[in-house]
Formats: structure tokens, C-alpha cells, sequence
């Protein structure tokens, strides 16, 4: 994939913007509970693009809600840049959440009754703040949304909301983004384009993305994939492509 | 089907609690009044027929005429009760006398809150033909011994042997308790207080000497009433009547029964508002549940459920939730109804004990009240389920529909205010002969008009009075604003609950301002002299007559009449009429008269207004024929005909300006005891107010105690100190509805919540604080209670100045809007929506944002 062969691939001081160590996620008790994650230990390199793969019931999609201060580990530790947030309550959780984190979801993203500028914008006018007006700019230019700015969510096509959504997550330069199957409800030429703004954001504006997806295609956009099954990390690959993946993944089958 | 239903119903449980509670408020003050008022009713029945026990037959003066007040009667001759002792079938007769007697308590305050009948009459001395028995003392022997009521006796601290004072049309007399009764078994008549004196005395003091107010009889053994009654017949003299024992038990209940349905009706109108606008939180709530099902009736629909059915499911739903609630507010009637009568026994109006009587007429009326309304209520809702189409089941479920409503129903809700503003005119301007209906079903319309409205005005106005919040709150502002706008039906019948009950505050309100207003204005013109004196008791005792004299000895007075107000027939119609003495009248009313003069009014004659004089074609000296209660048909003669009815005698106690009498005509023509119910007082000329006021009020304290006087402010701070406890008491009865709209507000917020379960987790994800949250929700309750606030207001002080323009010329000239309690009003209405969104923003704040945002 061009894309990925241009991605810088080598840091030689990679600093670790996300990681867990030993991280554990058990939901239920007794005979119904579920080890949905057990025994993560995995950083998220500063500047690089991972993708979280595997099965469905994986634990793919808790270890990304864990990880973004989502939910909460039954044991083992999660840190956010230094910060440990075991320690942090709901409130600093939140402001953390807010200042440090961004979010693109599979669907229903946006919030319907303020325009798309005001949906970009959200976390920094809830911190009370006006943000990087260049940075802004920069986002709002390479997610190409500028002429819909004044329009509401539902003025927009899936991709364009889409799009808000990781114009929304990039606006307040936050030091790492989640993007839990930002494609899933998409069609696959608007897939294309979220995935290639989201690579670009991370080679032109050096940003963090951690991905969850089933796709092997989006997949391959990312610098690094992280294979997970039954709550554990069972391989990874680096410069992914399609085809690979694919192969990869059949082998979860057997 | 049903078991869908049933179990659906259970996996709502909360949600139904909130919107049966709107139902069981409504039921509740509905059930709780009827047995308020059965029971009143039976409690007055028993006390009427306990009064005349023993009472096979009554002779009495025959009706002259009807005035408000009752049947207007003379007093019959006490020589009648030996001669009709003689009548076959006569076991035993006793003459009885009633009037008016205020005791004084031990600490010389008047007994009783002033509100209850203060009663004075003889005690009776034929066993059988006395409702009281003594329970400590002896009968009185001595003209200055009496017994009183045992209710009054705890009331005045009041024991056997004791001396006090007792206020009778007169001088107030020096008595002592002889003995204290009970009234049957109740040792209370409903607040009322007895003072029962000797015969004798009690004919000079409450009546005249030689006269009765009425003579009661007992029959010999099996005499019947109506033969006694015949017997009688046939030797009264003419101007008396003789009806049986079972007829006057009969008319005392018709006079109780009455006041009790007066009484009932004013807090019916309550429970009835209370209902509709519970209607509109059901009708609310339902329509919300129904939209948020849309796929799950799209998929019973898919599954071969027929719309029939679906409507079904809904309206069984309507019926358990109406009938549960129904069932509820029964329960809770019962203590609503110890809540009202605790209310009336702190007002004065003291129940005998007695459990409440639950009939099965409440019973029946109260659960098809509380089902009616919901059913009622669910019926729109349930046919927009039915209408969902089984494709639905496959759709996404779009939450809510956000019509602004159609062409259709602006053009309807339109028609609607139109008709309803008509009606309303029509039955302010037109006379019609149902006049107070015709307004409530105009203002009825016009509330109805504004709801069907409320969609297509609820955008613009939600925007308009969340105009400040972005600024003043930044994004949670804007986020409240805009979710107020994003479904403005909803936000409308949330908001027109809230409307009617603020708009009946606003109409009250604006209509107690305005009477209090145009009364100081009357005041302003009508009050003359300098002080005004009245007596102690319901509505104002009776001032003794010798009063005025002795206050015009005073060097700091200049002159003082007492004024008599009596009813007599004039022209065909009975009209209260005012009577003052000729003598200082002229120094202290202003009249500006045309012909004649005050000092002329002798025993024959009366003044007349201009207006009256060229209505009827009198001119002085003409002939005015009138029928009184006492002396039967006379004519008087004008002696005076007066420009400014205004400034008359009567213009401030009630009667109507166009006539007064001299106090001789006055005292020629009703039945004795004279005296007065106000005295007005014109200081002497270099006296200082503050010197005469205290010489006035030393004087009346000493010679009419309990008798209260005032100066001009003083008399206006009465005035509106009456009209606000009226308020303050409709205010309480209307808090029932604008609790239920608040609930409702509440309610709508935690569904509204419900579902945008997934937008709240977007936003909690991407660090919207708990505070944040919970303020964003709090506001957006505030915007829609101020909505409905605003509107209500609009509409109660629209029809509040239609009232006052109606009214205008029976006493409301003034239209005053009371701006400070309006925005009071407004600032409670913002506090009450920030309470309705207190349990919503809680529960929204706790929301699990993962769950929030996981997609199944």
C-alpha cells in the first residue's frame, strides 16, 4: 500500500504515548465469567498508527476501551502518557479523556443538534477553551470539510460525519486517538477516505492512532498491527498490506 | 398479546410510578373533597336533625321575602306560646330566640377566629325541646347568667362561675358563666359559639322584649306532626305559619347542603385542573414511549400483529396504569381529606370528630376519573402506534418525531384561539344567561388553542429564551438550548401543563391585584370622615348604637354616626340598604347633593341618587313604596336626591349607592335591636390624626371591645389583607397542578434522556464532565419550565384584563398587573425546572459511558 511505504518507519527514541501492563478484564462471576482480556502487556508507539485485530470476542474492542480511560481493569495497570488511571477518578478520567484523548466510533459519533463546527470543536469548548485556531485550520483543510462546517450532523453523508468525527478527535492535538471500527458503518469508498485522512494526520501532523478493526483492508493503512485472541496478544505485524492480513486472520479460523 | 403487554408494563415499573402520580395527585384531591364535603355534609345533617330532636312542629312569621342572606322573617309575639299551648295534640311549646352574641374570652379577645357564626339565643327550660344538655353548672336564673358551648368554653378559657363580657346588638354585657352544654353528642357546632341567656333576657338582648324569633312544640303522645301542624293552622293569626319538625330539619339541611356545594364545586375546579393537565403529562409520556418502541411495533406488526392490536396494546397499558393510579389516589383521598378538614378547623371552621364517610358515589366517580383521563389521554398516542408500518421493525428507529406541526394545525390551532377569545367576549361583554360557564369554557378554549399552537410557537420562543445561555454558560448552554429545540412537540406539551397552571396563577393574580387596586381607589373617593369603626365577629358584629354619641363628646371629635344596613324591596328587587343619622351625616358624608339635604331625612323619607331619581321619575317629595321585613309595604317620601353615589353611606359595606335611609326611617321599619355595623368618625378641626385616633380607639375599647378602628390606610390594608388570604389559598390549591406539570417536565427529561443514552456517551467520551452534564440537563428543564411560565402568564394576564374590562363597572375599575410577584412567579418557574431535573440529570450523570456508546 503507498501509504504505508511512506510512513516513517523507523524512530530511533520512540517515546510510548499509551500502554498496559499485565492488564486483566474479567466480566461476570463464577460459571457465566468471561476473561475478555487476560494478561495484555502492550504499548502504543508516539507518532505510529496501530491497529488491534482478531476474532470477534477477541477482546479487542475492551482492550481499546480500557486503554482510553473507557473502563476499567480488573487488574494490571493502564498509562496515558505517564499517567497511571488506576489513580484518576470519573472527574479527572473525564478531563483526561477531554485534553489528552480523542475518540472516532463506528457510528452515531456526532452530536445532532450542534453543527459540525461546534462538533469539531466540542472537547476544547467544554475545557472553556479556543484551541489552536492554525492547528484547527490545518484539520478542518485535510479532513476537506470546510464547506459543511455550518451544516448539522444530519445535513451530512456517513462519510462526511465521519469525517467530523476525526476532525473532532485531532482538534484538541490530543497526544493519542482511538478509532474503534471507524469504518464499519461506512461504504467502502468513503472508508477509503476516512482511513487515508486518518494516515495523514499521522505523517503530516505526526498524531497517535490506536484502531480496532475487523478489516483487513483498513488494517493495512496502519504501521503496526496487534493481533489479539481470547484476551491475549498472539502475533503482531509490522507494515501490514491487505493480503497479508487477510492470511493472517484466516488462520484464526482454523 | 396480553402477556406482552403485561410483561412490557413490568419492564417499566419507574416510568410508570412518575406518570401515575400525575393521575393519583388529580384522583386523590377529587376523592378527598367528595368525602370531605359527604362527610361535612352528614355531620351538618346530624347537627340539624339533633336541633330539632325533639321538635314535632314550628311557628314562625311567615317569609316576606329572599335576599343572599335567607328567608327574611319578622319575629313572632310571646303571647303566642300560651295561647297555642291550649291547641289539641300540644304536649308542650317553648318560644325560642336567636341572634347575634360574641363572647369574650378570659383574655378579653373575642372567642372563635372570627370566620364561624357567633350565636346567641335562650336557654330552654321545656325538657325535650332543648338540644343542649349541661355538662357542668346550672341553667341561668339571673338575667346576667348564661350558658355557653362547651367548644367556646376551651376556646376562651372559660370555666363555670366565671365573668365576662358577651357583644349583643347593644351595649356589651357584663355575664357570668351559670353552665356549659354540649350540642347532643358533640360538644361543637362546626366552629359556631352559643350563648344562651334567660328568656327574658335573652329577648331584650338578642331580639325585643315580648318577642320570639320562633315557637317550637312537642306533641302529645301519638299526635302526629302533620296533625299538629293542621291543628295549629287553624288558629294562627295572620303573618305567622306553622310547618312540622321534619320540614325544618329539612330546610336547615337545604341551607348547609348549599354551602357545602358551593364549597365542593370551588375545590372540584381544583381536582379537575389538576386532572388536565395530569392528562397532558400521560398523553406526553405515552407519546414519547410509543416512539421510542417504533421497532419493537414494527416487529410485532412484521410478526402478524394487526394494528387493531397494537392500538390495543397501548390503550390495556393506559387502562392498568389508569386503573392502578385510580385505585392509588382513592387510597391517598382519604388523606387529603384529613388535610382539608386540619385546614378548615385552622380557618375556624372546626369539624366534630367523626371518621370520613367514603361513598360509594366517590368511590365509583374516582376510579372512572382516574381511568377516564388516562385512557383519554393514551388514545392519541395509541393510534400513532398503530399506525407504525412492520417495515419499521427493520428501520432504525429514529428517536422522536420533530414536527413543528403542519398548516393543518396552525390553521385549527387558530380557529381554536378564535373561538375561544369569542366565547370568552361573549360571555364577559354579552350577558348571557350562563355567564360564569360561557368564561371558563372561553378560557378553557384558550388554553386549548395555545396547546395545539404550543408546537409551532415552542421553537422560536425555546430559542428566544435560551438566547443568553451560549454566552452565559458556553457549550452546556448551547447544547441545553438546542436540545429544547430539537423536538418542539415534545417541549410543548411539557411546557403547556406547566401553562395552565401558571396561567390560572397569572389570572388570579392580576384579578386579586386589580380588585385590591380598584377597592383602594373606591376607598379613596368613598371613605369619609376620618376613622371607621367596626365590630367584633363573622363579617363584622354589630357596633352599639349608643357608641357614636358618646365618641362625639370627645373634644378631639367633631361628629360620628353609626350607619344600619338592612334588606327591604324597592322597585321589585331586594336591595341592602344603609341608614345614618341625619344629625352629623351631613358633617361627615359629601354627597353633593341636588335637591334637599341629609338633616331632612326624617321617619318617612329617603334619599335617592340622581341617577336613580331620573331612572325612576322622582323628584323631591315624591313617593318611593318599599316592602320591609317588619312593618310590611310603606311608602317614603325623597327628601333628598344626591349627585355623588360614591360618596353615600353604603358605598363601602356592600349595598348598592342609589338609596340610603335616615337612621328614624331605619329603626320605624326593622324589628329592634338597633345598632350599627360601622361607625364613621370626622375628627375636630385642629386635633391632630394620631391624638384623635388614640382618644377614638380608648374609647372603643373600653365601650365596644373587639370593635376595631381604622384610618384610610388602615381600612385599605383590611381590604387587601381579605382579598390575600383568598389568594394565598387558591395559590395552594393551584401548587396541585403546577406539581403534577413539574413532574411531568421530569418525567418527559428522564425519557428524553433515555433516549439519547448514546449522544450522552459521545459526549461523556470525548470529556464532558459529570457537572457538565447535569448542568446542560438542568437547563434545558429550565428553558421548557419558563416556556410554559411565559406562555401561562401571557394567556392569565390577557384573561385577567378581560375579567377586569367586563367588570369594570361592578367595582373592578382598576387593572393592576402585581409586576414583582410575576417575576417572582418567573424566578420559581426556573428554580422548579431546576428541581424537575434534579432525579433525570442524576441519573444521566451515572450513565455508564461505555455502555452509552457500545452499539449492540
Amino acid at each position: 500500500m503507498a501509504n504505508a511505504m511512506t510512513a516513517p518507519t523507523a524512530r530511533l527514541e520512540q517515546k510510548t504515548a499509551a500502554r498496559t501492563e499485565d492488564a486483566v478484564k474479567v466480566y461476570g462471576k463464577g460459571q457465566t465469567e468471561v476473561r475478555a482480556l487476560d494478561g495484555v502487556s502492550v504499548g502504543f508507539a508516539a507518532g505510529r498508527y496501530t491497529a488491534v485485530m482478531g476474532p470477534s470476542g477477541s477482546g479487542k474492542s475492551t482492550l481499546l476501551h480500557c486503554v482510553a480511560g473507557l473502563d476499567t481493569l480488573t487488574s494490571g495497570r493502564v498509562f496515558i502518557g505517564d499517567v497511571d488511571l488506576s489513580t484518576l477518578n470519573d472527574q479527572r478520567l473525564t478531563i483526561l479523556r477531554r485534553d489528552h484523548v480523542g475518540f472516532v466510533f463506528q457510528a452515531y459519533n456526532l452530536v445532532p443538534t450542534i453543527s459540525a463546527a461546534k462538533n469539531i470543536t466540542l472537547p476544547l469548548l467544554l475545557a472553556g477553551r479556543r484551541g489552536d485556531r492554525a492547528w484547527i485550520s490545518k484539520v478542518i483543510e485535510i479532513t476537506g470539510i470546510g464547506d459543511r462546517l455550518a451544516h448539522r450532523p444530519s445535513e451530512l453523508s456517513g462519510g462526511q460525519q465521519q469525517r467530523v468525527a476525526v476532525a473532532r478527535a485531532l482538534a484538541s492535538r490530543p497526544e493519542i486517538i482511538f478509532a474503534d471500527e471507524p469504518t464499519g458503518n461506512l461504504d467502502s469508498r468513503a472508508g477509503a477516505e476516512v482511513l487515508g485522512f486518518m494516515r495523514r494526520a499521522v505523517d503530516e501532523m505526526g498524531q497517535t492512532i490506536v484502531m480496532v478493526t475487523h478489516d483487513p483492508i483498513a488494517a493495512s493503512y496502519a504501521d503496526r498491527i496487534v493481533f489479539l485472541a481470547d484476551g491475549r496478544i498472539v502475533d503482531e505485524m509490522h507494515q501490514p498490506t491487505a493480503e497479508r492480513v487477510l492470511e493472517r486472520m484466516r488462520r484464526f479460523g482454523e | 398479546m396480553f402477556k406482552i403487554i403485561i410483561q412490557s408494563l413490568l419492564a417499566r415499573k419507574r416510568r410508570l410510578v412518575t406518570t401515575a402520580l400525575a393521575v393519583i395527585i388529580g384522583v386523590a384531591f377529587t376523592a378527598g373533597t367528595l368525602m370531605l364535603t359527604d362527610s361535612m355534609g352528614k355531620t351538618f345533617n346530624d347537627l340539624s336533625a339533633g336541633a330539632y330532636k325533639g321538635t314535632d312542629a314550628v311557628v314562625r312569621a311567615t317569609k316576606v321575602f329572599n335576599d343572599p342572606a335567607g328567608d327574611q322573617r319578622s319575629l313572632v309575639d310571646a303571647s303566642l306560646v300560651p295561647a297555642l299551648s291550649q291547641v289539641p295534640g300540644v304536649a308542650h311549646a317553648q318560644g325560642t330566640v336567636q341572634g347575634f352574641a360574641q363572647l369574650i374570652g378570659k383574655d378579653g379577645t373575642p372567642v372563635g377566629s372570627g370566620n364561624a357564626p357567633t350565636l346567641g339565643g335562650n336557654w330552654g327550660t321545656v325538657p325535650g325541646l332543648n338540644p343542649f344538655q349541661l355538662v357542668a353548672g346550672h341553667a341561668p336564673q339571673a338575667p346576667n347568667e348564661v350558658v355557653i358551648d362547651k367548644h367556646s368554653a376551651n376556646l376562651g378559657h372559660l370555666a363555670v362561675g366565671d365573668t365576662t363580657t358577651v357583644l349583643v346588638n347593644g351595649p356589651p354585657q357584663r355575664v357570668r358563666i351559670a353552665g356549659i352544654a354540649v350540642f347532643g353528642t358533640s360538644d361543637n357546632l362546626a366552629g359556631a359559639s352559643f350563648v344562651l341567656f334567660t328568656t327574658p333576657a335573652a329577648q331584650r338582648l338578642l331580639a325585643a322584649p315580648g318577642k320570639f324569633s320562633q315557637i317550637s312544640f312537642a306533641a302529645a303522645l301519638g299526635v302526629s306532626q302533620q296533625q299538629l301542624v293542621a291543628n295549629l293552622q287553624r288558629v294562627l293569626p295572620r303573618g305567622t305559619e306553622a310547618v312540622t319538625g321534619a320540614t325544618i330539619i329539612q330546610e336547615t339541611k337545604n341551607t348547609f347542603q348549599q354551602i357545602l356545594k358551593a364549597f365542593s364545586t370551588f375545590l372540584l375546579i381544583f381536582a379537575v385542573i389538576a386532572l388536565v393537565v395530569g392528562g397532558f403529562i400521560i398523553m406526553n409520556t405515552f407519546a414519547i414511549t410509543v416512539a421510542q418502541r417504533t421497532q419493537e411495533n414494527g416487529l410485532l406488526r412484521a410478526l402478524g400483529a394487526s394494528r387493531r392490536q397494537v392500538l390495543g396494546s397501548v390503550l390495556v397499558e393506559a387502562v392498568a396504569v389508569g386503573a392502578i393510579a385510580a385505585v392509588l389516589g382513592l387510597a391517598a383521598g382519604f388523606a387529603v381529606a384529613t388535610g382539608l378538614k386540619a385546614l378548615l378547623g385552622v380557618l375556624g371552621f372546626a369539624l366534630p370528630g367523626g371518621s370520613l364517610v367514603l361513598t360509594g358515589g366517590t368511590v365509583l366517580v374516582s376510579l372512572l376519573l382516574g381511568l377516564g383521563v388516562t385512557v383519554v389521554a393514551a388514545i392519541s398516542p395509541a393510534r400513532k402506534a398503530a399506525k407504525v408500518p412492520p417495515v419499521a421493525a427493520m428501520q432504525q428507529a429514529t428517536a422522536g418525531s420533530t414536527g413543528y406541526g403542519s398548516k393543518q394545525r396552525v390553521v385549527v390551532g387558530l380557529a381554536l384561539l378564535a373561538v375561544g377569545l369569542a366565547v370568552l367576549f361573549y360571555g364577559l361583554f354579552g350577558h348571557p344567561a350562563k355567564a360564569f360557564q360561557t368564561v371558563g369554557a372561553g378560557i378553557l378554549l384558550v388554553f386549548f388553542a395555545v396547546t395545539v399552537l404550543g408546537r409551532t410557537i415552542a421553537l422560536p420562543l425555546s430559542r428566544a429564551i435560551g438566547a443568553p445561555l451560549p454566552r452565559v454558560k458556553g457549550v452546556t448552554g448551547t447544547l441545553a438550548r438546542e436540545n429544547t429545540m430539537r423536538n418542539p412537540k415534545r417541549t410543548a406539551a411539557s411546557a403547556s401543563a406547566l401553562m395552565i397552571g401558571v396561567g390560572l396563577v397569572a389570572f388570579i393574580t392580576v384579578l386579586a391585584s386589580s380588585t385590591t387596586a380598584s377597592t383602594n381607589a373606591t376607598t379613596d373617593r368613598t371613605f369619609t370622615g376620618d376613622f371607621v369603626i367596626t365590630g367584633a365577629g363573622m363579617g363584622g358584629g354589630p357596633v352599639d348604637s349608643a357608641l357614636p354619641a358618646k365618641l362625639a363628646a370627645l373634644p378631639q371629635v367633631a361628629a360620628a354616626t353609626g350607619e344600619s344596613v338592612g334588606a327591604a324591596v324597592i322597585f321589585g328587587q331586594v336591595e341592602q340598604f344603609a341608614a345614618v343619622d341625619p344629625g352629623p351625616a351631613g358633617q361627615i358624608f359629601n354627597v353633593s347633593p341636588v335637591q334637599g339635604s341629609i338633616s331632612a331625612l326624617g321617619q318617612d323619607s329617603i334619599a335617592v341618587s340622581a341617577d336613580t331619581a331620573a331612572k325612576h321619575h322622582l323628584t323631591l317629595g315624591a313617593p318611593v313604596p318599599i316592602l320591609f321585613r317588619d312593618t310590611g309595604p310603606q311608602t317614603l317620601r325623597v327628601a333628598l336626591i344626591y349627585g355623588d353615589p360614591q360618596a353615600a353611606p353604603g358605598s363601602n359595606s356592600g349595598s348598592k349607592p342609589g338609596y340610603f335611609l335616615g337612621t328614624p326611617a331605619f329603626n320605624a321599619n326593622f324589628a329592634p335591636p338597633h345598632s350599627y355595623v360601622q361607625v364613621f368618625v370626622k375628627k375636630a378641626s385642629g386635633v391632630s390624626s394620631a391624638a384623635a385616633l388614640a382618644a377614638v380607639k380608648q374609647l372603643t375599647a373600653r365601650d365596644a371591645p373587639g370593635a376595631t378602628v381604622q384610618d384610610q390606610a388602615g381600612y385599605k390594608a383590611e381590604q387587601a389583607k381579605q382579598v390575600n388570604q383568598l389568594l394565598y389559598f387558591i395559590y395552594a390549591l393551584l401548587a396541585l397542578a403546577i406539581v403534577i406539570a413539574l413532574l411531568g417536565i421530569g418525567n418527559t427529561l428522564a425519557l428524553s434522556i433515555f433516549e439519547r443514552t448514546r449522544e450522552l456517551g459521545v459526549m461523556r467520551a470525548v470529556g464532558m464532565t459529570r457537572r457538565q452534564l447535569r448542568s446542560t440537563i438542568r437547563w434545558e428543564s429550565v428553558i421548557v419550565a419558563l416556556q410554559g411560565t411565559i406562555l401561562g402568564l401571557v394567556v392569565g394576564v390577557f384573561v385577567g384584563w378581560a375579567l377586569v374590562l367586563a367588570e369594570k363597572n361592578n367595582g373592578l375599575s382598576v387593572f393592576s398587573v402585581p409586576y414583582r410577584t410575576l417575576v417572582i412567579v418567573v424566578i420559581l418557574a426556573g428554580l422548579a425546572g431546576v428541581a424537575a431535573a434534579i432525579l433525570p440529570s442524576r441519573r444521566a450523570a451515572r450513565l455508564n459511558v461505555l455502555r452509552a456508546i457500545v452499539t449492540e
